[in-house]
């Protein structure tokens, strides 16, 4: 765990008990939202893969990927613990607030995280293994250990770490990566920067009183502003990409159209309302719609292909 | 381990574990015992259906 945490932290000499934390604090430890979203994601990329898996081999590789990116949250949160103590969105996550000491939940993220990329080898292949690896170094060390708290890009390019999961699960199908789950990498990596950063313009004084380099601590609100727009802007028409290259469908289309307009439109709202609470709103309802945006995408695409509503477009690129 | 402990944010202490075991405190490691053997009985059934799923229903099929 990082050094100031280490430092002050009066069980880590071996002598005191063992926590009494409860199930649901290891539960907690996983970022339990996070995995559902990784869940749905690299379904879609699971989905969406030219090919097809055995169902329980397909159910237990997602099980694999949903433990490891949970072993990587719970990594981020051993190393985090003294960022997450100052910080009101954090202060009561397990480590921060004593349920759970430091050394147990390293302990239980290397146990997971080696578990389930053992597993994700065994039942489906050494690549979606490898990759299920590098995903979680990436998060926990590249992303965690060394970007948060030395660059406002961060996020960007740790974004990376939560964008892999559906070349995952195309690589559980076809042993490869192809074109189909690169475009949804796209989606993710670009959709992180607008729904982070709406975000962090809120908590800007929690993230400075941590000492994080977010970008609007950094570069400032109206900068950090005009980039949250760039990337919705680029991430609205690659939202649309899967419906026209032939693995989204007519609803897919329309979909990923309208609420890709409406990522847009909430983004120039933040861009334009910089004052007071409305401002705060604006931020926050770019941050909640972000979410169901993402969402959105992935379980249109699900539908299509797992409930057989694909109604398919003529492949315009691809 | 970090190379850097001045950048690091300054904590505020986390609470001290207790000095025993209270009874409460027992029952909470209690439930967290039984959810650990839940997980562990989970896993056995996982890897029973998976190494089905892997080898093909004909593994049943074998003289005995």
């Amino acid at each position: 765990m990082s050094a100031a945490f280490d430092q002050i932290d009066p069980r880590h000499d071996g002598a005191a008990l063992p926590s009494t934390g409860e199930a649901r604090d290891f539960f907690v430890l996983l970022k339990p939202r996070v995995m559902f979203l990784v869940i749905v994601t690299a379904l879609g990329g699971l989905m969406v893969a030219p090919g097809s898996v055995n169902p329980i081999i397909g159910f237990a590789s997602l099980l694999a990927i949903a433990v490891g990116a949970g072993a990587s949250g719970c990594l981020n949160m051993w190393w985090d613990a003294d960022i997450d103590a100052v910080m009101s969105r954090t202060v009561d996550r397990p480590i921060p607030a004593g349920r759970i000491t430091p050394s147990e939940a390293l302990a239980f993220g290397l146990t997971l995280s080696i578990g389930s990329v053992l597993v994700l080898g065994l039942v489906a292949n050494l690549l979606a293994a490898a990759m299920l690896a590098f995903t979680i170094f990436f998060y926990a060390v590249v992303y965690s250990m060394w970007l948060k708290r030395s660059t406002p890009q961060n996020i960007v390019i740790g974004g990376a770490a939560g964008a892999f999961p559906p070349m995952i699960g195309e690589a559980v199908v076809t042993g490869d990566f192809g074109i189909r789950s690169l475009v949804l990498f796209a989606i993710i990596f670009l959709w992180t920067p607008p729904h982070f950063w709406a975000l962090a313009l809120v908590k800007s004084a929690d993230y400075a009183r941590a000492g994080i380099p977010m970008m609007p601590n950094v570069a400032g609100p109206a900068a950090t502003r005009r980039q949250m727009i760039l990337y919705s802007l680029l991430l609205a028409p690659v939202g649309v990409l899967p419906a026209l290259m032939g693995f989204g469908g007519m609803i897919y289309l329309a979909v990923s159209a309208i609420s890709g307009l409406l990522m847009v439109a909430l983004t120039l709202r933040v861009l334009r309302v910089t004052e007071g609470e409305p401002a705060t709103k604006a931020a926050y309802a770019l941050f909640g719609f972000s979410i169901l945006y993402l969402f959105l995408l992935f379980a249109v695409l699900l539908a299509e292909h797992g409930l057989g509503l694909m109604w398919a477009l003529p492949v315009v690129i691809g | 381990m970090s190379g850097e402990p001045d950048s690091k944010a300054v904590a505020p202490k986390p609470p001290a574990p207790p000095a025993a075991f209270s009874p409460e405190d027992m029952a909470r490691r209690n439930r967290r015992s039984v959810a650990l053997a839940l997980v562990l009985a989970g896993l056995v059934i996982f890897f029973f259906v998976v190494t089905l799923a892997k080898t093909g229903p004909a593994i049943l099929n074998r003289p005995l």
